[in-house]
């Protein structure tokens, strides 16, 4: 269960890296590092 | 360079720029959330016989969150088998302070003294969510401050999810799904069960293997809340009870008697005494940091537990113990404790003395009272 579990925040997570590349607007981008910053804990830290 | 072509190059500068500082926060916040799985430090008296760990009583907790500290102090004299958990509620400072306490003092004469001084070991490694609550508090001592964890009430879900909707308890008993993570519901414990049930059955299988006669669970509770400066007492252990608050009302402590429940299933005070069959006794001491009445939760309020919004409450008459301007502090909260525990082991001697147990160098309430409790620690 737990590799399902990383899989999906994986996939998330390089999907939020890839708006954050692509998005022109700074205050979106920086709405997607908010995000970011969970998804990269959880990625990491759970266990 | 086309406008175009620069505008994409600060997008992807801000964008890099942006994501060096996500790290940034994700190492430092990672750092101190990590920190809160470090078990704090405990320095066993030289009367300590044996270090062990619970899953040398139940191996299936090994290498596991469940797993934690057991420290034994056999005397040299025959005599009675007792059992100290702390901790088992890990919002609970009192606790799992004096279960360290003793096993920083004390030496067994007769009989054998078992510690387990952070019974949820899994509880400790997180905080009760939305409560504000400190992660760590300090107790100066000689050697310098010392702090300690204060953890969550339940297991940490990351060891242990999703809950049920329902919670049923190993003996039947129906409770709502978060109390699947509270050790004190989930005695006697499931060998296959989850961690926290693995955990219940790790201590009933040392209460087994150590042939534990009387077991003792100390605990705290909110200042609202009835069962409150309480001995809480198996029907088994009605005459140890009842000795012991004598002899604390002689010492000027006021004790409430409370008999367990017979159909409140999975608490220690229940099924250490049904499923094992020993005499068993838990004490709760008045701690305003986990009370739902409180002010701001801050690491003042567990120390010196003074709340105005407490002193307010008992003016209105809505407390069960008195709460004055100088709180109740955790110094006294401890010495309470260890009044307790003195005046059950005397009890224990007087009402069987086949299993008495007797221990040297026990911190007195007084000097804990005089002196704080840092002066007790290593």
């Amino acid at each position: 269960m737990r590799i399902v579990y990383h899989l999906i925040v994986l996939y998330l997570t390089v999907h939020f890296l890839w708006y954050l590349a692509r998005e022109k607007k700074f205050w979106k981008q920086a709405g997607i590092v908010l995000v970011l910053i969970m998804f990269l804990l959880r990625l990491f830290l759970v266990e | 360079m086309t406008g175009t072509e620069t505008m994409s190059l600060n997008r992807f500068v801000r964008a890099a720029l942006l994501f060096a500082l996500t790290v940034l926060v994700c190492v430092l916040s990672g750092r101190e959330f990590l920190s809160m799985r470090a078990a704090d430090a405990i320095y066993p008296s030289p009367g300590l016989t044996a270090a062990r760990a619970l899953s040398d009583y139940f191996p299936a907790l090994k290498g596991t969150p469940g797993d934690t500290p057991v420290y034994v102090y056999a005397g040299p004299k025959d005599g009675g088998n007792v059992l100290v958990i702390g901790g088992a509620h890990p919002n609970e400072p009192a606790g799992f302070v004096t279960a360290v306490v003793l096993a920083e003092n004390i030496r067994a004469v007769r009989g054998k003294v078992v510690i387990v001084p952070r019974a949820n070991a899994s509880g400790f490694t997180h905080s009760d969510p939305q409560e504000g609550s400190p992660q760590r508090f300090p107790i100066a001592t000689a050697s310098g401050e010392r702090w300690f964890r204060l953890g969550s009430r339940v297991t940490n879900p990351i060891h242990q999810w999703p809950d049920p909707t329902i919670y049923v308890t190993p003996t039947g008993q129906t409770l709502a799904g978060i109390e699947a993570r509270n050790l004190n519901r989930a005695y006697p414990g499931k060998a296959g069960g989850n961690l926290t049930e693995k955990v219940a059955y790790g201590i009933m299988e040392l209460i087994k293997k150590e042939r534990i006669d009387l077991g003792i669970d100390l605990h705290e509770s909110a200042p609202e809340y009835p069962v409150i400066n309480a001995i809480v007492f198996h029907e088994n252990s009605a005459d140890l009870a009842a000795t012991a608050q004598m002899e604390l009302q002689a010492e000027g402590f006021e004790f409430r008697l409370e008999a367990s429940p017979p159909n409140l299933r999975g608490l220690s005070h229940r099924e250490w005494g049904d499923a094992a069959g020993i005499r068993a006794i838990l004490m709760e001491t008045p701690n305003a940091s986990h009370g739902r009445l409180k002010g701001k939760p801050s690491i003042g309020l567990i120390i010196d537990g003074k709340d105005k919004f407490y002193e307010k409450a008992a003016r209105l008459g809505r407390l069960f113990v008195p709460f004055g301007p100088d709180g109740i502090p955790l110094r006294d909260r401890v010495a309470r404790h260890l009044a307790g525990l003195r005046a059950i082991l005397a009890g224990l001697t007087e009402l069987d003395p086949g299993k008495a147990v007797e221990v040297e160098d026990l911190p007195t309430a007084d000097r804990v009272r005089v002196e704080g409790i840092g002066a007790f620690l290593r």
